[in-house]
């Protein structure tokens, strides 16, 4: 059901440039439906993924 | 090509491989199609799991494979899926790598070997509780740059 990718981003330019990637590490969540930038702690990532799956 | 990983990197990879648990199985997906560091990312990735019995590869070509990569939703190349392997059978968790992990990347492939080997996620109480409830599929895309 959940998957993690790490994802080079000079290799995927466009998919950066889809994603607004400026900095990073980026966390970007089902596809852009939201971002997070810099180091995330566990919580604040949970938090992020319930709130988007509630939407 | 020439060995990438020197000896000493070789020597520190399998000291930390000593504490590998379960057999892991990595799935390399390289393209004939424009792919930079494909050729590089397969041997990367053949080393490191040449270091250590517990690890396994196999290689795939994105459109000769296509089917398989659908599979385990691999839609970029170079890819890399590591996986868990009881036996014959592979366990899916979920841990992907897409491009070149070199660099600080590069410790996070030998972390996501352990990680995956210690069939343990690691994470709070709270996350297991919620991942265990979890019913919809969730993607995490961590955008990384080469340092």
């Amino acid at each position: 059901m959940i998957q993690a990718e790490m994802v080079e981003a000079t290799e995927f330019p466009e998919l950066s440039m889809l994603y607004n990637v400026s900095g990073v590490p980026q966390t970007t969540i089902n596809a852009g439906k939201a971002h997070v930038v810099g180091a995330v702690p566990e919580p604040n990532l949970l938090a992020e993924i319930q709130r988007i799956l509630a939407e | 090509m020439t060995q990438l990983l020197n000896d000493d990197i070789i020597k520190q990879i399998r000291e930390v491989f000593d504490g590998l648990k379960h057999p892991v199985h990595i799935m390399f997906f390289g393209s004939k199609e424009s792919c930079q560091y494909c050729d590089e990312t397969r041997q990367l990735v053949e080393e490191v799991s040449a270091i250590s019995d517990l690890i396994s590869i196999e290689t795939y070509d994105m459109e000769a494979d296509s089917d398989l990569a659908a599979n385990y939703h691999v839609d970029k190349a170079p890819g890399v899926v590591i996986a868990a392997k009881e036996s014959d059978q592979v366990t899916d968790f979920g841990v992907r790598l897409a491009g070149i992990p070199s660099g600080h990347e590069f410790t996070s492939l030998i972390q996501d070997i352990l990680l995956v080997s210690n069939r343990d996620s690691g994470l709070n109480p709270q996350t297991r509780e919620f991942l265990k409830s979890l019913d919809k599929p969730v993607l995490l895309q961590v955008f990384v740059t080469p340092t």
